[in-house]
């Protein structure tokens, strides 16, 4: 398996099927903390299920999710059309191997918006979202594929900040928004995707950078306030009541404006994401 | 650990009366699969009496809200109108138990209480239930794709009692 293709496929397969060891330990954390319960039952069932997942190498949830590739180029490596197209190609290979669900809706713009135009029954079908490409010292071609899912993409939320020069009224406001999107998801315990930059693309990338790098077991005071706060809710899994709403938070604060606005980008993600895995290419 | 009740399809009157909010059970058996755009048509057949044309036979039955894809089963949103508002309809067709996710309102519990029928909720856990489903067949509406309406065979597929007897999970 030296190809690029081979290893993006496996890669991809990986992502969609893969708990990580520190998701693993999160959700072991969380049952020990309210045993007996009914969220306890439904985050055992969750991570009895990422453990056939694995075993299987097969999806972890029906929605498979849309492919989304953040590319770390190091000093001395180069990203070339051929490349990106290799990319493109292994994607395409382990949908097909996952298998993802199809979802490729076919069509004009008009056609794919009303969804007239029919869906392709090809997993592969499906195209990845734009590549998010970022230059890092560590001398590495490393690509992470995400898979996100329809659920955390209609609840997310991109938005201003007015921070009155308090992080506290950052952290409230962010709270206030995540409160009412982890309920209205569903699919809890959640991990918060969050991203405070400049702009609305600036906070968006930094957002699916901190779902790229976040780890359960390293989280900041930032990260564990957001948590805490947002868990006071006691939406509980599945929104059935209880301690662990959401097992994290990973959050990336970017570049900031020099004014008194801040844009946050927000993603509630479901119980089985960040789905990602990492390849050296 | 909680106690989990073990049933088997079709259920019969005597069983879904003794589940309440809360219980964990196990279902094996038959049951039927669909969603947003199979349900509304399997609602026009019950009310019109013609579930027979479409070799569709709901006493006793569960229904639950998913697709049927190459990546496997999973709930959707039981929430949704064109989900949710086949709740009354198809338990007065026979449905006893609706299996999905997500609060519903209070008038749908009241409904299904009214037609001894019930909602469980099943955790999105595609693998594990892959590992339990055995048959897949499309029962009619093959045209929908993985939205048709299919019958598949399930074995100790676990859910959680959400609403029955008039009362709620979500109160």
């Amino acid at each position: 398996m030296n190809s690029i293709i081979d290893k993006v496929a496996q890669c991809l397969v990986t992502a969609g099927s893969t708990f990580r060891e520190d998701q693993k330990e999160a959700y072991c954390r969380a049952i020990a903390q309210e045993p007996g319960t009914s969220s306890c039952w439904v985050m055992q069932q969750v991570l009895d299920n990422a453990l056939v997942a694995e075993k299987n190498r097969g999806p972890l949830c029906d929605d498979t999710g849309i492919p989304h590739l953040f590319l770390e180029v190091g000093p001395n490596h180069q990203v070339t059309g051929e490349l990106i197209e290799q990319i493109h190609a292994g994607v395409e290979k382990g949908l097909r191997e996952l298998p993802g669900r199809p979802m490729a809706i076919m069509g004009d713009d008009s056609q794919r918006l009303d969804q007239s135009g029919g869906l392709n029954p090809d997993s592969g079908a499906l195209a990845p979202s734009p590549m998010i490409i970022k230059s890092v010292k560590e001398d590495v071609l490393r690509l992470t594929v995400l898979m996100l899912g329809g659920g955390p993409a209609i609840r997310g939320i991109t938005q201003r900040v007015f921070h009155k020069h308090s992080v506290e009224v950052v952290i409230d406001e962010i709270v206030n928004r995540a409160i009412p999107a982890v309920s209205q998801l569903g699919c809890s315990p959640c991990t918060l995707a969050i991203g405070i930059g400049r702009s609305q693309f600036e906070a968006t990338s930094l957002m699916m950078e901190a779902m790229a790098k976040g780890n359960y077991n390293e989280q900041t005071v930032f990260e564990q306030t957001v948590t805490a706060k947002v868990n006071e809710s006691n939406t509980g899994a599945l929104g059935l009541g209880g301690k662990t709403s959401v097992l994290a938070t990973f959050a990336k604060v970017g570049p900031q404006r020099a004014s008194g606005v801040r844009i946050v980008a927000l993603r509630p993600c479901c119980c089985f994401e960040p789905r990602r895995a990492s390849v050296l290419l | 650990m909680q106690k989990v009740i073990e049933l088997t399809t079709p259920f019969c009157e005597e069983v879904i009366s003794q589940l309440k909010v809360g219980d964990v059970v196990s279902i094996s058996g038959y049951i039927f699969c669909g969603r947003d755009a199979v349900l509304p048509k399997i609602v026009k057949h019950a009310t019109e009496g013609t579930l027979n044309e479409v070799n569709v036979d709901l006493q006793g039955s569960v229904i639950f809200h998913t697709a049927v894809s190459p990546a496997g089963v999973g709930p959707t949103s039981s929430n949704k109108l064109e989900i949710e508002s086949s709740f009354e309809p198809l338990s007065k067709a026979g449905v006893k138990m609706h299996l999905g996710k997500g609060a519903i309102k209070s008038e749908t519990v009241k409904a299904l209480a009214e037609n001894n029928a019930v909602f469980a909720i099943i955790p999105p856990v595609t693998a594990l239930l892959e590992s339990q489903t055995t048959d897949r067949e499309v029962v009619c509406y093959p045209e929908l794709g993985m939205e048709a309406f299919y019958r598949i065979k399930v074995t100790n597929y676990q859910a959680i009692i959400a609403a029955a007897k008039g009362k709620s999970i979500y109160e």
